[in-house]
């Protein structure tokens, strides 16, 4: 009896935090459908992202070019497909 | 991509550097730039963080939309084109031609 009681408890607990993560899980996905595009006019989100060069693994950070150059941000979809 | 660096030295002339952004791997995208003879960066958003903070990630795609960028010297954002009409990055060519973005 005490023992199945504690099966049940723990079935209980498991419920729990599986939809606890479930809800976090969801909570974190809506906030990245929230962010909106830039508007012209509005500052470029700074970035630090990798380019391998061939030899090494490099980082680019968008910041880095402030006051420096004008930088077109190209974003595709797949690399191998189209041009 | 190959658009873009068809027209490499006229943005060049303006003082821009280009950059491509994929959610491919870093490896993959040298390889895609040897492939087409592309000769500026390939940048890696393996995550799709950066993606997500532009709001362009696509779920039909679980990638992003093609979006190009003009970013000024000021970190502002210039011109933007979207999906087919970030194929022909004319408008982004003729903005660099502006003297304004050559200070």
């Amino acid at each position: 009896m005490h023992k199945k009681r504690s099966g049940v408890l723990a079935a209980a607990l498991l419920v729990t935090m599986t939809s606890g993560l479930i809800a976090q899980n969801k909570a974190v996905q809506s906030k990245k459908e929230t962010s909106t595009m830039p508007k012209v006019g509005d500052m470029a989100p700074d970035f630090t992202l990798k380019h391998f060069d061939g030899n090494d693994l490099k980082d680019v950070k968008l910041s880095d070019y402030r006051g420096k150059k004008n930088v077109v941000l190209a974003f595709y979809i797949f690399a191998f497909t189209g041009g | 991509m190959k658009n873009f660096q068809a027209n490499l030295k006229a943005l060049e002339a303006a003082d821009t550097q280009v950059l491509g952004v994929s959610m491919d791997s870093a490896f993959a995208n040298k390889a895609f730039a040897d492939q087409i003879g592309v000769t500026f960066p390939l940048l890696s958003d393996w995550g799709g963080k950066v993606t997500h903070e532009y709001g362009i990630y696509k779920d039909e795609y679980q990638a992003p939309r093609r979006v190009n960028f003009l970013i000024g010297k000021d970190g502002k954002i210039m011109e933007e084109q979207v999906d087919r009409d970030a194929i022909d990055p004319k408008k982004i060519v003729d903005a660099c031609a502006r003297p304004t973005l050559k200070n």
